[in-house]
């Protein structure tokens, strides 16, 4: 397993430094006070891990793997960990620079804001590889992208459907009392959502014929 | 003989292709030459073995054990050489030997280094910068590099040049003599089995025509040069294939001593493997 890591983090290297001029970039742009673009950084992870896939299909990489030990289990379950753990790094880092953003800028920390932010965005990226990633391993990566399209251009459809027709307003009145435990709510879904999105993509890569 | 490989009764069906009962076996310490025209079915059977493929029946036994119920254990003393199938080339020979210390309990980094030092391949170059023999060079520095038991190579030599060529068998040659290591290889470029194989086996159209020991293949059969009348006289029994040329019949024979003995016609040809593939392949009955 640790060696599937070792080739995730290896085929991703070329792009740290770009992560590094991204978090440079904020740092500075929150220091000007100008804009908050804290939700791109972790986005980014999946984003670049996505990409990887194009190397792996091109040199036919998940056949290669499975004439590894443990192959068919660990090709999939590296890429998960990879992402997830590359998401959780990115946001600790953009966490802790918002805290001393929040401190230079205002002389407080505004806590609750920017765990909030932040748990968002993670959630967001999480929900990304539990779409993406079943479907990259079904369709490959460029069917893939196409399908993403599809899928945010349905959500929205769908979405502005809903809102035409259900009054959202009363539904998230009556969610309030939720609030209190949002973050825990959030966490919770996200292991539940990326367990299941990793089960169905390992059942699809178990069957592939190569 | 205790057998590292044993296949039997491997059936995979396809739209427009079958492998049909493939049955085989590779005794220890043995190189297996797996030859057939392209398409005959020997990248289908090797995946096979190694699982890559599913739906497949048959039994495949490696080292004595079930590929499918035991694939880790197998595979940690499996080396393999694919056809097009490798790492991604952005990675480096460094990335590889990272990656396989934490795949294989058995890596050997010294080796791995000390064979990309003798192909001159630099650790920190990516993969796409290398060329074609480059390539195949590492891979197979990156099949040897944990001292397995059963090395399993499609077309190792596809696509190099006969210099590249030449070194690629001089690099299993080499190994063989140190590691005690059974070898599987396929290729079409018979020319490169013939001084190294122990065994050949014949695939054609998805079926096993043939599996022998190399000598005693090379030796028993022939290629017997006649005319058409001289053609007729021989026994069906006695040959296995003919083919028709404008001026004379050319007959793959199974016993050249044998065929001595009840014909009287002088000319019989040694037989190589590129013929004999030709004439299996081409050749009416």
């Amino acid at each position: 397993m640790i060696g599937f890591i070792k080739k995730d983090l290896a085929m991703i290297k070329s792009n740290f430094k770009l992560l590094a001029v991204l978090i440079v970039v904020y740092a500075i742009m929150g220091l000007m006070d100008k804009m908050d673009i804290s939700f791109i950084l972790p986005f980014m992870c999946v984003m670049i891990m996505i990409s990887s896939f194009s190397y792996e299909n091109y040199n036919k990489w998940d056949a290669y793997s499975i004439s590894l030990p443990n192959g068919r289990k660990n090709s999939v379950k590296s890429k998960y960990i990879t992402t997830i753990l590359m998401t959780l790094i990115v946001s600790i880092i953009t966490i802790i620079l918002s805290f001393i953003i929040s401190y230079v800028n205002t002389q407080t920390i505004n806590y609750e804001k920017i765990l909030v932010t932040m748990f968002g965005t993670i959630f967001g990226t999480l929900l990304v590889l539990t779409i993406m990633y079943p479907i990259i391993y079904k369709f490959g990566v460029e069917k893939a992208r196409i399908g993403i399209f599809l899928l945010v251009f349905g959500i929205v459809i769908i979405g502005s459907l809903l809102a035409n027709f259900v009054n959202l307003s009363s539904i998230l009145k009556s969610l309030a009392f939720l609030e209190d435990y949002l973050i825990i709510i959030l966490i919770i879904v996200a292991i539940i959502m990326v367990y299941g999105s990793y089960k169905i993509s390992e059942k699809i890569f178990n069957k592939k014929e190569f | 003989m205790e057998n590292i490989l044993e296949i039997k009764n491997l059936c995979k069906k396809y739209d427009n292709f079958e492998l049909k009962n493939v049955s085989f076996t590779l005794p220890k310490g043995m190189i297996m030459g797996f030859i057939g025209e392209n398409g005959a079915g020997k990248t289908t059977t090797i995946k096979a073995i190694l699982d890559i493929i599913k739906s497949y029946s048959g039994e495949i036994k490696i080292f004595g054990l079930d590929n499918r119920k035991d694939d880790e254990k197998i595979k940690e003393d499996i080396g393999v050489v694919l056809d097009d199938m490798f790492f991604p080339e952005i990675l480096t020979p460094n990335d590889i030997n990272n990656t396989m210390q934490g795949i294989y309990k058995n890596w050997d980094t010294k080796m791995f280094n000390d064979y990309l030092k003798e192909f001159s391949l630099l650790p920190n170059k990516q993969i796409k910068t290398f060329s074609k023999g480059m390539r195949k060079k590492l891979e197979i520095a990156t099949a040897i590099s944990h001292h397995p038991k059963l090395l399993i190579l499609d077309e190792p030599t596809s696509g190099l040049d006969p210099v590249a060529r030449a070194e690629v068998i001089q690099i299993f040659q080499n190994f063989i003599e140190k590691d005690d290591c059974s070898i599987i290889l396929s290729s079409h470029i018979t020319a490169d089995l013939e001084h190294i194989a122990d065994y050949i086996t014949f695939i054609n159209n998805g079926e096993i025509v043939l599996s022998k020991i190399t000598n005693e293949l090379l030796d028993k059969y022939g290629i017997v040069k006649c005319t058409e009348k001289e053609f007729k006289d021989i026994n069906k029994k006695d040959y296995v294939k003919y083919k028709k040329s404008k001026y004379e019949y050319e007959v793959l024979i199974p016993n050249k001593k044998e065929f001595k003995t009840k014909y009287n016609i002088s000319i019989i040809d040694k037989i190589t493997l590129d013929d004999l593939m030709v004439l299996m392949i081409k050749g009416e009955e």
